[in-house]
């Protein structure tokens, strides 16, 4: 028993790892234009790995919540974007929650 | 004294115009993959119905319809048209963005000051740039044939009241003077547009100087 036990630690780990939500938060230039700007959360939707999408124009930002144990690449990212006609300038992968993104970026509009 | 303002106003579009067209050639594209259906009623002078799909953000292909009723004297010319506008430049800055579109198409049109259709060429280009609380655009838009020669030159100078956000209801206050050349309207038609849009839908609208409706509706898909 005690082999078992010990190598299952680490596979847990592992799959816990493994399985948290991943936030990838882009920086975009050119984002002034709610109207024009639905061709990023379109285009962001269709990757089978988006859980969630976020823009805000105040903060330049784009955010893509990962459906767990999943990820997209950034040369996808920002095909996608640059697709839809904008520039992407920096990309973070974080483990800061969608709901807390919004949160900062309502915050910022008060 | 509004005769000389307006001759000045139009020798103004008619510079920036030559600008645009010696720089360019469009109409707006929505998105890879979009499709945008606009509808414009001109202020009883012309109106335009036009359908677009964008296969990338570089060009779109589609067609419209415009109506040309002149306030000169009683000519109406129906112009139906397939068209392909292609994004020439587009410059994504931190906090604005602009673009430099062109287009160019043929189709046939019918008029009640010659019979039969006549073959019509459309060529056109649009000039704009925007922040999220200022909006500047140009667009000229040519239409030749053997029985008539239209172009049509707008500028729209716009002030957003407050930068929207994503998800919010985006609000814009704007200026248009307008210019038709062939007969179609004497001097510069101005108006004052009241624009509000969010999510999918853009509508336009507003009363020109001699008081008539001008309005848009846009959605895009």
């Amino acid at each position: 028993m005690r082999p078992h036990i010990s190598l299952s630690i680490p596979i847990l780990l592992l799959f816990s790892v493994m399985s948290q939500a991943e936030t990838v938060e882009m920086t975009v230039h050119g984002l002034v234009c709610g109207f024009c700007a639905q061709g990023i959360e379109k285009r962001l939707r269709k990757f089978p790995a988006t859980a969630d999408v976020l823009v805000s124009l105040e903060q330049r930002l784009v955010a893509v919540g990962l459906r767990e144990g999943t990820t997209i690449s950034d040369a996808q990212l920002t095909d996608a974007l640059e697709g839809a006609g904008y520039a992407v300038k920096g990309i973070r992968h974080t483990d800061t929650s969608m709901a807390t993104l919004r949160e900062q970026v309502k915050a910022g509009r008060e | 004294m509004m005769p000389k303002i307006t001759m000045r106003a139009g020798a103004l579009l008619t510079v920036l115009g030559t600008v645009v067209w010696t720089v360019s050639i469009a109409k707006p594209i929505a998105f890879a993959g979009g499709t945008t259906v606009m509808g414009e009623y001109g202020a009883g002078t012309m109106e335009e119905v036009q359908v677009f799909y964008a296969p990338s953000h570089h060009y779109s292909v589609g067609g419209g319809y415009l109506r040309l009723d002149s306030d000169v004297d009683e000519s109406v010319k129906n112009i139906a048209y397939a068209r392909g506008n292609y994004l020439v430049k587009r410059w994504n800055m931190s906090a604005a963005q602009a673009n430099v579109f062109v287009w160019g198409g043929a189709g046939g049109a019918s008029g009640n000051d010659f019979s039969g259709q006549a073959f019509t060429g459309n060529a056109g280009a649009q000039a704009d740039y925007e922040t999220r609380r200022i909006y500047a655009s140009l667009k000229s838009d040519f239409y030749d044939s053997s029985e008539f020669t239209h172009r049509i030159d707008t500028l729209q100078l716009g002030v957003a009241p407050y930068a929207h956000e994503y998800d919010q209801l985006a609000v814009w206050l704007v200026v248009q003077g307008r210019t038709y050349t062939g007969n179609l309207y004497g001097g510069t038609e101005w108006a004052a547009l009241l624009r509000i849009f969010k999510g999918s839908v853009w509508v336009e609208a507003g009363v020109t100087e001699d008081g008539n409706l001008q309005s848009m509706v846009m959605v895009n898909f």
